[in-house]
């Protein structure tokens, strides 16, 4: 179980988390998802302690990181930027690790054949792809077999293979009963893993939901209707809130009501349908609806960012 | 060590094994500690061969031998400082700020394990250095025996001088977080403040200068002191109160600053 409470962090005068509370719990992996500069990483070196916040305070399984007198075993943590020396072999930066808890050699090679780096072991970090980087931090985070991972953007720089190996990894982890944060600035990547959502933007929470629930709100859902009369649906249809484009003629795309309300409107003015298809909201239409205000650095091309 | 029955915990007896660890598995440390010797004795042992018995008149014997110590103070002071800014620099400063978040401990490990291991083997490279050299002075009036008054303190001070440097640039590089803008900072202290403040007229800052961590350990490395320098036991307070105050500053920062 992890929490935060209230947290904010200034910089100056630049507020990245603004008032933010949530509550992670195990058994689930829980998506934390904002576009990139809303405050995720942050977020997660405040919760280990490495950032101090400017307000408002977090805990891990019911203290803060900083008290726990065996954090690695409380905690894994893999964070977005690099955090090894890359002069020192993935073993021995693993096992210097390990000294500080007294967690025994045998467990640092277990997670390195864990991670797929036995082979890799004794050679020096320098060298390392992005994606044998990311498995070494993700090795040092299973270290001490914590109760709690915190990952950072974890399938940045993976191939479609290591992509698939940390979705399962995750899934078997929160089934396992731990409690599983995973940040991401992918709605896509995380409706394939996470459970559970908490999405920010500019540093301030903007859901904590359900996958599911998130895109039964989200109300992003368009309706395709096909039908010979559209000229004269149209103004039957139009309303404050109800966006109706077309592409090609005779096919609409309806967003902001219903297919019963435009079934029922049609048949009272005799108009035939060929097609009344509601599409359930994409997970990323609907993410990029809730956060387009929240982007930092906005596309200004319409569409661009899709 | 019995540490694998207990319990998983931090403790310092951890913590200074696990920098101790991170010491010796990195190849710079490895290259660091046997350029200084190598230079220090074979510096010496050149400076021996070469003399021809004139000129160098009235410089204290051992600051003679030992004058490859000048290498020795800026290698071990980038040693030390590598192991704090050079943590930063890389991004290793969060794992272990992440494995330890009392941090303190950190900072001290590295003091204690860089000192441990600097302070031997400067003592050694000077105990074989200076005989090796004085194997070429025999006759000239830089001849001298390990017997001899002050030689032996002066040996033992050049290494004690070294290793306090050494955890003072450690120091620095906690407090700087940058290894060049360290190096900058620690080579202005020890060699050229000293020269810029001894340029000006003022006793009070000449005798000020004195007790700079460079001049300290000129000091700590004669045998024979001379009139106008700091006596071996004051130049020996002075770095450990250089090197004291600027660790303890660099813990401060440590614990208030974000990683």
């Amino acid at each position: 179980m992890l929490t935060a409470h209230e947290l904010t962090k200034r910089y100056g005068d630049r507020t990245v988390v603004t008032d933010l509370s949530f509550t992670v719990r195990p058994g689930t992996v829980t998506g934390f998802l904002g576009p990139n500069g809303a405050g995720k990483s942050t977020t997660m070196r405040m919760i280990l302690g490495l950032d101090a916040p400017t307000r408002g305070h977090t805990t891990v399984g019911g203290r803060s990181y900083a008290a726990h007198p065996a954090p690695l075993t409380e905690v894994g943590a893999l964070l977005e930027a690099r955090s090894v020396h890359p002069g020192r072999t993935a073993y021995h930066h693993l096992r210097a690790l390990a000294h500080t808890h007294g967690i025994p050699r045998a467990r640092v090679e277990q997670v390195l054949a864990l991670t797929g780096l036995t082979d890799v072991a004794h050679r020096r970090v320098k060298g390392f792809s992005l994606g044998m980087g990311q498995r070494l931090g993700i090795a040092a985070a299973l270290l001490g077999d914590p109760a709690t991972l915190i990952l950072d953007e974890p399938v940045n720089g993976l191939d479609p293979e290591g992509v698939l190996w940390i979705r399962n990894l995750l899934k078997s982890l929160a089934a396992e009963g731990r409690t599983v944060f995973v940040s991401s600035h992918l709605m896509s990547e995380m409706a394939l893993t996470a459970e559970h959502l908490v999405i920010i933007g500019r540093g301030r929470l903007l859901a904590d939901t359900t996958v599911t629930d998130f895109v039964r709100d989200s109300g992003a859902g368009t309706v395709k209707v096909v039908t010979p009369q559209a000229s004269d649906l149209v103004p039957l249809l139009t309303a404050p809130g109800v966006d109706i484009t077309t592409d090609t003629p005779g096919t609409l795309q309806i967003r902001g009501t219903d297919a019963e309300h435009i079934g029922r409107t049609a048949a009272a003015h005799g108009i035939p349908l060929y097609e009344l298809t509601p599409n359930a909201a994409s997970l990323e239409e609907a993410f990029m609806d809730l956060t387009r205000d929240a982007v930092e650095y906005p596309a200004t091309l319409e569409g661009a960012a899709a | 060590m019995t540490t694998a029955t207990l319990p998983h915990r931090v403790t310092p007896a951890r913590v200074l094994r696990s920098e101790w660890h991170k010491f010796w598995t990195l190849r710079s440390t490895w290259i660091t500690l046997i350029a200084t010797s190598a230079l220090t004795a074979a510096m010496g042992a050149g400076l021996g061969a070469a003399y021809d018995g004139t000129g160098e008149g009235g410089m204290d014997t051992v600051v003679f031998v030992l004058l490859g110590t000048q290498f020795a103070q800026i290698n071990l002071g980038v040693l030390g400082i590598l192991a704090t800014a050079g943590e930063y620099s890389t991004g290793q400063i969060r794992a272990t700020m992440t494995a330890v978040p009392r941090r303190l401990p950190v900072l001290w490990s590295k003091a204690a394990v860089l000192a441990a291991i600097v302070f031997p083997l400067t003592l050694l490279t000077n105990l074989v250095t200076f005989p090796l050299a004085q194997s070429f002075l025999s006759g000239t009036d830089q001849s001298a025996a390990l017997g001899d008054s002050g030689v032996l303190r002066a040996l033992v001070g050049n290494a004690a001088g070294l290793t306090l440097l050494a955890v003072l640039a450690l120091g620095i590089g906690a407090l700087v977080r940058s290894v060049p803008m360290a190096i900058g900072a620690f080579i202005g202290l020890i060699m050229i403040v000293p020269e810029v403040l001894a340029m000006l007229p003022y006793e009070i800052v000449d005798d000020a200068v004195r007790y700079f961590p460079g001049k300290a350990l000129e000091t700590l490395t004669t045998a024979q002191p001379l009139p106008g320098t700091a006596s071996p036991g004051a130049a020996l307070l002075a770095m450990v109160l250089w090197t004291t105050a600027t660790l303890t500053l660099a813990a401060t920062v440590l614990r208030r600053r974000d990683v």
